[in-house]
């Protein structure tokens, strides 16, 4: 029963939202999604894994019949789940370092909000509204967002070379391995444990 | 903001002295209300941050206290509590956060570490060898009429002499003494590389609450700090780290590795730290050293990562691009702008120059102090995402090279380019150059929250 | 097209659990107590079935009250909640899991409201869709590369690096037959199993007061 796999960590949040400020925020998704500069940042930050937002309509949780009370809610809400490296204070910090008004963006409709800078309330506000996993489960523990991306780049490399070194002379292969070292010289980093948390 | 008043903070905060000898001296309290008398005492040796515009003093005196040196003179516990928890635990609890372990564990540090028994720190810092005792013994004095403290132990330290001058140079014979960050209204003059980069490429002062409780810090607000107000003010926290140097295994690694480097031995020591022996920044001058820029302070941090992503002239892992990352995160280098720390600090034992012979068992060494208003926040985050780590610089788990907890494992990755002079190389079954041989974490009041303390007056709000 | 980014589904299933006084534990703590149990290695049954980059399951017990002047309010039912982000779309995936893992699906879904079982695939299926909660905005920081391909990618990168720490300095020749050599043995590796790295971990809370 953790929120932490190897080097990722899964938060949970959920959040009240007036249901009329629900569209508001739909409609920044939509333009986060279609402007892709606007992720940018985002992308940046590269610790992130997998991210995702899910509007809950308050008339549209799951209603299977068979006993179960259909819910009677006044607030729509906002679920947020994440899957980011580093430690929960690290996560929390970079984002409200530079990604502030984005932050805002998105929560400032969920109600009582404190704002994302700076950042101790801000804190406090996401320890109020995390719940926490029972559950976590990663196929690749020991890498992060990082290492998966130099993965990527060293197989990419290596198809590459591996089919250039077919028929070349010696000197050739010399030549092209030390490109393929220069590509790849800063994606070497081992995986492995995380840092114990904190 | 405010302006500092410097006669409330302890100079050992706001100035790196530059005297070239030191004594620390630990200490245990016996009793209470013998520990605060005592305190009252050394109050008035206490030296503060008041500028020396008259001349420097021949020596110096401050103090700090660890979470059970503040519970042995009674604080009351509400205000014992309101202190970050990691202060409470101490650095020998936080071993595993900082990767103190294996060869850097608790069980193999000097005794005075592994029993909790430090209560307080007490630095003396001189300019001759003559003034530093003769200030130790009016110390020791003081003690002894308040009849208030033990000595533990203590432990001495002084810069490296080279032809008679006191140098910078630290025994692996890198100059030392860069990169300590400017803050605001705590510097008269701003050195430029040293403070945080501004989105037109020059170089601000950090907010003053990065070193100093009381103070705004980089995110916009006092930073957390124990209550009341009165005692956590114009005060700060200190990690103090007895850090061994294994000479010998590092100029072997070194020798050994020079023979498959193309650009030899004193490049590869460079790329290791970031900078040529003599302090000149790689980035600068990534071919050779250049004392032109190594001695002008306008020109010696001056520079960013930013033309130089790939590693080529600075390698990603070097120790200093780990702890002083620039712009090399991105984002105008806002990442990183609560993630500095001030160090102090001198060598210890004997300098042996190179080619003459040195043992892995002779002690010797740096007491490593970092000063900041947050140790789990600087110090702690630095010490474990940023050195004994490599996510962040994407480099997976390998650590920094020179102060990594190796344990005769891991890589260090230099990145080069197609020339002979500057090849990439990888350097593996990294040993430990430098082990961890005790420590803990302090508390540097101010001078008024040392008067509160030594009069019984504090009061948890 | 929110669910997907790329090549990567971002599947969010909410599951209704069933409320009844009589049981002893209730429902939820008895997937509670299953779920704290369930391997998180290589026997995850997400490890046994294909195509989940990260999963989790978690126990929603309420809404959270921020505090006046928000109105308290409380759900009338618990729910589960399965974040899942995988390779294929829900029927693909889902296939999958009851093709493989049917028992732990049992063992966890029987105790949610008008669950079929996985035996019947059609109406196991039918059940996730009526459950699924669209994903609003889904970020993936890598799009494009199963889980297989990530894998395969990993372990290269390690071999890789142990090839060029343990060839530098070697003259062309030499170094050409001992990288065809290298590419071959690596070509041969079985396939990295997934979420095989590594033991549990030991975690140290600190609270929040950092």
């Amino acid at each position: 029963m953790s929120n932490i796999n190897g080097k990722v960590y899964a938060l949970n949040a959920i959040t009240p939202m007036k249901p009329w400020k629900t569209w508001v925020l739909r409609g920044f998704f939509f333009l986060l999604w279609h402007v892709k500069p606007l992720q940018q940042d985002l992308i940046n930050l590269s610790f992130i894994e997998f991210a995702r937002w899910v509007v809950l309509p308050r008339n549209r949780l799951p209603f299977l019949g068979n006993g179960q009370l259909k819910e009677n809610l006044q607030y729509d809400y906002l679920l947020f789940f994440s899957n980011f490296n580093g430690t929960w204070n690290q996560y929390i910090d970079a984002f409200s370092a530079v990604l502030s008004q984005g932050l805002n963006l998105v929560w400032r409709w969920s109600e009582k909000f404190p704002g994302s800078v700076p950042v101790t309330p801000f804190k406090e506000y996401i320890a109020r509204v995390q719940f926490d996993t029972d559950y976590y489960y990663t196929s690749y523990p020991h890498a992060s967002a990082n290492d998966l991306k130099s993965a990527h780049i060293v197989q990419a490399s290596l198809d590459s070379l591996s089919q250039r070194a077919q028929g070349c002379s010696p000197e050739q292969f010399g030549d092209a391995y030390l490109r393929f070292v220069l590509e790849v010289q800063a994606h070497l980093g081992e995986t492995g444990e995380a840092p114990t948390v904190f | 903001m405010s302006k500092l008043n410097e006669t409330d903070i302890q100079g050992f905060v706001l100035r790196g002295y530059n005297l070239p000898l030191a004594r620390y001296i630990f200490l245990h309290f016996e009793d209470p209300t013998r520990a605060r008398g005592l305190m009252g005492r050394l109050l008035h040796e206490v030296t503060t941050g008041q500028r020396w515009d008259g001349g420097k003093p021949e020596s110096t005196v401050n103090i700090a206290f660890t979470h059970r040196g503040l519970s042995a003179m009674d604080l009351p516990d509400a205000t014992l509590l309101s202190f970050p928890v990691e202060f409470q635990q101490g650095m020998k609890k936080r071993a595993g956060i900082l990767g103190d372990t294996g060869l850097n564990s608790p069980e193999r540090w000097d005794d005075l570490w592994r029993e909790d028994r430090v209560h307080a720190w007490l630095g003396v810092n001189a300019v001759s060898p003559e003034t530093l005792e003769s200030r130790c013994a009016k110390m020791l004095g003081l003690l002894q009429q308040a009849d208030g403290a033990t000595v533990l132990a203590s432990q001495d330290a002084a810069s490296v002499v080279i032809d008679g001058k006191p140098t910078t140079r630290e025994h692996f014979g890198f100059t030392d003494g860069f990169g300590n960050p400017d803050y605001l209204g705590v510097d008269r003059s701003s050195q430029p590389g040293q403070g945080k980069l501004m989105p037109n490429g020059t170089w601000a002062p950090l907010a003053t609450g990065e070193l100093l409780l009381g103070y705004a810090d980089e995110a916009g607000e006092l930073p957390v700090a124990p209550v009341p107000h009165l005692l956590a003010s114009n005060g700060t926290f200190m990690v103090y780290r007895k850090l061994h140097q294994n000479l010998a295994t590092f100029r072997a690694y070194l020798h050994d590795h020079a023979g498959l480097y193309g650009g030899g031995p004193e490049k590869l020591a460079a790329k290791f730290l970031g900078r040529w022996r003599d302090g000149t920044p790689l980035e600068l001058s990534p071919d050779q050293p250049d004392p032109s820029i190594a001695q002008d302070p306008n020109r010696s941090t001056n520079f960013t990562y930013g033309a130089d992503p790939a590693g080529t002239r600075c390698p990603i892992g070097a120790h200093i691009r780990r702890v002083h990352p620039r712009d090399a995160f991105g984002f105008n280098g806002r990442l990183i702008n609560r993630r500095r720390i001030t160090r102090r600090g001198l060598p210890y034992g004997r300098f042996v120059a190179e080619g003459q012979p040195a043992s892995d068992a002779e002690d010797r060494g740096v007491i490593f102090m970092a000063l900041n208003a947050s140790i789990s926040r600087q110090f702690e985050f630095v010490q474990q995402q940023w050195i004994e780590y490599g996510n962040d610089a994407h480099l997976g788990n390998d650590k920094d090279i020179l102060m990594g907890n190796h344990g005769g494992r891991g890589r260090f990755v230099l990145q080069g380019d197609a020339s002979p002079a500057n090849p990439p190389l990888i350097c593996s079954s990294l040993p430990n150059f430098v082990e961890l041989r005790g420590g803990d974490y302090f508390f540097l009041p101010s001078i008024t929250a040392l008067g509160m303390i030594s009069m019984g007056l504090v009061d948890p709000r | 097209m929110p669910n997907k980014n790329g090549k990567v589904y971002g599947l969010t299933i909410l599951s209704p659990i069933i409320d009844d006084d009589q049981a002893t534990p209730s429902h939820d703590l008895q997937i509670r107590e299953y779920l704290a149990t369930m391997p998180t290695g290589e026997q995850s049954p997400f490890a046994l079935a294909p195509g989940t980059h990260l999963a989790r399951l978690v126990v929603m017990d309420d809404v959270i009250y921020v505090g006046m002047p928000a109105c308290e309010e409380h759900l009338k039912s618990k729910y589960l909640v399965f974040e899942t982000n995988c390779d294929s779309d829900l029927e693909g995936y889902m296939s999958g899991l009851a093709a493989s893992v049917p028992e732990q699906l049992n063992a966890i879904w029987s105790h949610c409201v008008g669950y079929p079982g996985a035996a019947d695939q059609k109406a196991f299926i039918g059940y996730m869709k009526a459950c699924q909660i669209e994903t609003t905005f889904f970020f993936a920081a890598i799009n494009d590369k199963s889980v297989p391909e990530t894998l395969r990618a990993l372990q290269t990168q390690r071999a890789v690096t142990d090839f060029v720490a343990n060839h530098q300095g070697m003259e062309p020749a030499q170094l050409q037959r001992e990288f065809a050599q290298f590419v071959t043995e690596l070509k041969s590796e079985p396939l990295l199993k997934a979420a095989s790295m590594g033991p549990h971990r030991d975690i140290k809370t600190g609270g929040r007061n950092e």
